[in-house]
């Protein structure tokens, strides 16, 4: 016991210093997300790894098993055929929306019967960042002014980011200029309609990276980027960006490089506009049940 | 003017230039200059070894509060403020500096050996930070460009500050 407490008093200095580091990295780990999804992956991918070899092993001596159920799934399929029926139209009933505008005074009159899908909410830009691989903006609107996270956040010349954390009177917006693993921006070519993917390579502030753009697709440099629409943040046609130049990574891929100059000045943004998607509980409720039903 | 007051006027002093100043200068994407560990770096020689480590750690955790980087910088200074005490030890003379001057400067230190013990101690701070920050080695040409070209950054701001605040005794 006593050569213990001897042992720990020489190097003590060097226990410190490993007890602040350790909280240190676990403050790092707690707070950002980056490195924690980062971290998560690379477990994941050792776990992943075990599984499948598992599996490979497993998976032959269920072969004669496997085998019979998939015949019998063949013979109720065969069953199900159009030609095991007699076909019957069936036809269709449409019914009209019945959601209505009303009008903001005292009135509240009724002006049309279209939906709103976008409320725009205005606010201003007080701290900005852009030279970090995540970056962030501070905007002063929050949680009282009907801020909430997962907005997204554009400017007056295109897509800006996406709000993150909101306290009552501020929100933090991370800005598409952030370089991590799970965040890109669904995007299209404004002529050709063609979908890819906005991401950025953490190079400078100016230009991003589209990426899943097939091969098969019409493009030249000048061409607009604008938001698809199908994320349910942004509405679609907002711009994101300018074609600068572009490539196929290699001879094998099916996919083009593209090289973008973004649309928003991230260095001078001064004013943004939070998007407020009204339906988007309603659609993710609605997505949410069909993809129950098909797993 | 006491130890004491001087390093709490240069801590508030240093991290208002860090974050008011530095963070807001766009360089390059590669170039993120820094000059706050300058304040571990210059503390006294006599400190003990703890107390260099806590104020390291403290240090870090004012700047990641207001950078949103909860805990990078305070692991990169952690990091300095436990390797300061080696640096110095094989830098130092026969005998240890003289007890004349209290902290490390290029008078009590040499010009030479005070350059070295800077430029070490910058560089592993910024392999730290950014090590952490980056959290990969997906593209390490890129992550080794930009340590090395922080760190001549901060070097530079550093020579520039030490001119400022030469004291010649």
């Amino acid at each position: 016991m006593r050569n213990l407490i001897i042992f720990f008093r020489r190097y003590f200095n060097f226990f410190l210093f490993l007890l602040l580091e350790v909280i240190c990295i676990a403050f790092v780990f707690r707070n950002n997300n980056y490195q924690r999804t980062v971290y998560i992956n690379s477990s994941n991918n050792i776990g992943g790894q075990l599984y499948t070899w598992n599996n490979g092993i497993q998976y032959y001596f269920h072969l004669r098993s496997t085998n019979d159920s998939l015949v019998k799934e063949n013979a109720r399929l065969h069953n199900e055929l159009l030609s095991a029926f007699n076909t019957v139209d069936t036809g269709f009933l449409l019914k009209a929306d019945t959601l209505r505008k009303f009008s903001n005074d005292t009135m509240h009159r009724v002006i049309g019967s279209e939906v709103r899908r976008y409320r725009w909410l205005e606010a201003k830009v007080i701290n900005n960042s852009i030279t970090r691989e995540i970056n962030y903006l501070t905007i002063n609107r929050g949680s009282k002014y009907g801020i909430r996270p997962n907005m997204g956040v554009v400017g007056p010349s295109g897509v800006v980011g996406v709000v993150r954390n909101v306290s009552e009177n501020y929100a933090t917006v991370i800005s598409l200029l952030s370089k991590t693993a799970a965040f890109g921006f669904s995007a299209r070519l404004q002529s050709s309609r063609e979908m890819g993917t906005v991401v950025w390579d953490g190079k400078d502030g100016a230009h991003a990276i589209m990426k899943d753009v097939p091969k098969s697709a019409k493009i030249k440099a000048g061409d607009t980027v604008v938001t698809s629409g199908y994320s349910q943040l942004f509405p679609e046609n907002i711009h994101i960006g300018y074609i600068e130049s572009f490539s196929l990574s290699d001879k094998s891929s099916t996919a083009y490089t593209i090289k973008l100059r973004l649309a928003t000045n991230f260095s001078n943004v001064q004013y943004v506009y939070a998007i407020d998607n009204l339906l988007k509980d309603e659609q993710a409720k609605l997505e949410d049940s069909t993809y129950k039903q098909i797993k | 003017m006491s130890v004491l007051f001087k390093n709490i006027i240069r801590f508030v002093l240093l991290l208002m230039l860090q974050v008011l100043v530095l963070n807001q200068v766009l360089i390059h994407q590669l170039v993120n200059p820094y000059i706050y560990m300058l304040f571990i770096l210059l503390l006294p020689f006599n400190l003990p070894r703890p107390a260099v480590q806590l104020l390291g750690l403290l240090l870090g955790l004012t700047l990641d509060m207001f950078m949103d980087t909860m805990g990078l910088h305070a692991a990169a200074c952690v990091f300095i403020a436990y390797l300061r005490p080696f640096i110095l030890n094989v830098l130092s003379p026969q005998g240890g500096f003289e007890v004349t001057q209290k902290t490390p400067s290029i008078t009590s230190m040499g010009t030479s050996q005070f350059a070295i013990y800077v430029s070490i101690l910058v560089l592993l701070h910024n392999i730290v930070y950014f090590l952490l920050e980056v959290f990969g080695f997906a593209n390490p040409f890129y992550l080794l460009l930009k340590m090395l070209a922080s760190t001549a950054a901060s070097l530079v701001l550093i020579l520039i500050y030490e001119l400022l605040f030469f004291a010649r005794k």
